[in-house]
C-alpha cells in the first residue's frame, strides 16, 4: 500500500500522458484554496488597520 | 492533512486498471463536490437560524461562506471538466451530475449578486436567507442526479451507508483527503467569517475594544 | 379576494406590452424554429420540445419580468400592506391572473403550433395541459425571483430564480418523454398538478415575505 506508484520523477511528471491533466487540475486547485486564504487574511489586515485608524482618531 | 491524503494518492495509490493515472484527480475532485453541497447545506441551516431567530450571526455566516462554496464548486466543475478529456474525450457533457453541479455554482453566484445589489445589508441578509432556504430543494436533485437520469457520469463510489466499490488503497487517501480539505475549508470559512463580522460591525464597541 | 382578482386582471389588461409581449415571442420562436431547420424538416417533431421547453422559460420569464416592480414603486404594495398586513392573497391572485391572461395563451398557441411541427394531433390536449401546468410552476418561480429583485434588473431575477426552474424541467424532460412514447402521461400529469397545487399554495406565502422584507 505503500510503495512508490512511480519508478523516477519523469514518470511522476508524465504519468503515462495524464501528468498534464493531474498536475493542472492541481495546481489550480491550490492556487485557488491558497488565493482565498491570502484575500481572507488581507481583508482582515486592512478592516484591522482601519478600526485602529478610527479609534486612534476619535 | 491534505497534503498527506494528496500526496498518498498521487504518488503512492496503484494506477487505476480501466483509467490509468487521470484517475488520481478523484482525490481532488470528489471532496470539492461533497463539500461544494456541504457548504449549501450549512448555509440553509444557517439562512433558518437568520429567518427565524433572527440571528444576526447566521446571515454573516452566510455571506462568508458563499464565496468559499462557489470557489469550491468551481474547482469541482474544473476538475471534473479536466478529468473527463482522457476519461470520456470530452471536457464538457450536458450530463445530469455536470449540468447540475453547474446550477448549484450559479446558485452561489445568485446569493452573492442578490446580496449585492441592495445598499440596506439587513434588507440584503433577509433575501438572501430566504432564497438559501428556497434552493436547498435543489440538493437532493444534485446528490441523486446520476440515479435519476440517464448519464455519463459514474454513480457514486463511496456512501455513507453502503459501503465502497474501491479498493482500500485508493479508499484511505481519498477519506483523508475529504477530511483533510474539510480542515482547509473551515479554516478558510473561520477566516473569511471573521474579517466579515468586522466589517459589518466596526462601529460596535466590543470590536473597537477588541482589535 | 375577488376584488384582488378583478384590480389585477384591470391592471395586467392595461399594460399591453406585459401581455402581449410574451404572446408575440412564443409566435416568433415558433415560427423562426421550422425555418431555421433547413436539412432536416421531417424531424421537426424531435426538437419541437427542446423548442417549447426553452420558449416557455424564456416568455414566462419575460412576462413576470417586473411583476411587482411597478407596485412597488406607485406605493400600491404599501397600501395593500396597510389594508391586509400581508401579501398572501395579492400574490396568490397575481399568479392566477398572469397564468390565465398570459400562461394559458401561452400554453394554447404551444398545442396549436405542435400540429404544424408534426406532432399528432390526438396530442393537442395533452401537450395544451403540459405547457399549462408548466406555465404555472414557472410563474410561480419567477415570481418569486421578481419578488426578491424587484427593481433591481431582470439579471438578478434570472440568476436567483433560474436554478430552481430545475425540478421542473426535469419535471417537463420526463412528461415529453412519455407523450412521445405514449405511455405513463397520467402518472406524470397526476404529480405535476400535485406540485403545482403544493407550489401554489406555498410560494405566496415565500413571496409575501420576501415583499415584507422590501417594504420594511
Amino acid at each position: 500500500m505503500f510503495n512508490l506508484a512511480f519508478e523516477n520523477f519523469n514518470e511522476i511528471l508524465y504519468m503515462d500522458g495524464h501528468g498534464i491533466y493531474v498536475w493542472s487540475v492541481y495546481s489550480i486547485g491550490t492556487f485557488l484554496i491558497f488565493l482565498s486564504f491570502l484575500i481572507a487574511k488581507k481583508s482582515i489586515r486592512d478592516i484591522q488597520q482601519k478600526i485602529k485608524i478610527k479609534n486612534a482618531s476619535s | 492533512m491534505l497534503m498527506l491524503g494528496w500526496t498518498w494518492g498521487l504518488l503512492f495509490a496503484p494506477q487505476d486498471a480501466v483509467q490509468g493515472n487521470s484517475y488520481r484527480i478523484i482525490f481532488l475532485h470528489v471532496p470539492s463536490v461533497i463539500f461544494a453541497e456541504l457548504i449549501y447545506f450549512f448555509m440553509a441551516v444557517c439562512a433558518l437560524m437568520h429567518l427565524v431567530w433572527r440571528v444576526k450571526l447566521g446571515a454573516y455566516l452566510i455571506k462568508s461562506a458563499a464565496p468559499i462554496g462557489a470557489m469550491i464548486t468551481f474547482i469541482g466543475l474544473l476538475s471534473g471538466s479536466i478529468w473527463g478529456i482522457p476519461t470520456w474525450g470530452t471536457w464538457w457533457q450536458w450530463d445530469a451530475r455536470i449540468t447540475s453541479t453547474l446550477i448549484l455554482f450559479i446558485m452561489y453566484l445568485g446569493i452573492l449578486t442578490l446580496h449585492g445589489s441592495f445598499s440596506n445589508l439587513e434588507k440584503a441578509d433577509r433575501l438572501m436567507s430566504i432564497l438559501v432556504v428556497i434552493g436547498v430543494v435543489n440538493i437532493p436533485i444534485i446528490k441523486k442526479s446520476v440515479d435519476w437520469w440517464s448519464t455519463l457520469h459514474q454513480p457514486a463510489s463511496i456512501s455513507v451507508s453502503g459501503g465502497s466499490s474501491i479498493d482500500p488503497s485508493m479508499l484511505y487517501p481519498l477519506l483523508i483527503s475529504v477530511i483533510g480539505l474539510g480542515f482547509t475549508l473551515i479554516s478558510l470559512g473561520i477566516l473569511s467569517s471573521r474579517s466579515y463580522i468586522f466589517i459589518r460591525e466596526k462601529n460596535k464597541r466590543w470590536i473597537s475594544e477588541n482589535v | 379576494m375577488l376584488r384582488l382578482v378583478k384590480a389585477e386582471s384591470f391592471k395586467l389588461s392595461k399594460k399591453l406590452k406585459s401581455w402581449l409581449g410574451p404572446l408575440l415571442i412564443m409566435v416568433l420562436v415558433l415560427i423562426a424554429f421550422p425555418l431555421s431547420i433547413d436539412i432536416s424538416q421531417f424531424d421537426l417533431d424531435k426538437f419541437y420540445f427542446s423548442i417549447i421547453i426553452v420558449s416557455l422559460l424564456m416568455t414566462s420569464f419575460v412576462a413576470t419580468e417586473g411583476m411587482f416592480e411597478e407596485d412597488f414603486e406607485d406605493g400600491s404594495l404599501e397600501q395593500e400592506f396597510l389594508i391586509e398586513k400581508d401579501f398572501y392573497k395579492l400574490v396568490l391572485s397575481k399568479i392566477f391572473v398572469y397564468v390565465c391572461l398570459i400562461g394559458i395563451p401561452i400554453a394554447f398557441i404551444g398545442a396549436l403550433f405542435s400540429f404544424a411541427n408534426g406532432v399528432a394531433i390526438g396530442s393537442f390536449a395533452k401537450v395544451f395541459l403540459l405547457l399549462s401546468l408548466s406555465n404555472l410552476l414557472l410563474f410561480n418561480l419567477f415570481a418569486f425571483g421578481n419578488a426578491l429583485s424587484i427593481n433591481k434588473g431582470a439579471m438578478l431575477g434570472v440568476l436567483s430564480s433560474l436554478p430552481l426552474a430545475l425540478p421542473v424541467i426535469i419535471l417537463l424532460g420526463t412528461a415529453v418523454r412519455s407523450i412521445q412514447f405514449g405511455d405513463g402521461f397520467a402518472a406524470i400529469i397526476t404529480l405535476m398538478i400535485g406540485v403545482g397545487l403544493v407550489m401554489s399554495a406555498i410560494m405566496p406565502l415565500i413571496i409575501s415575505a420576501a415583499l415584507k422584507t422590501h417594504i420594511d
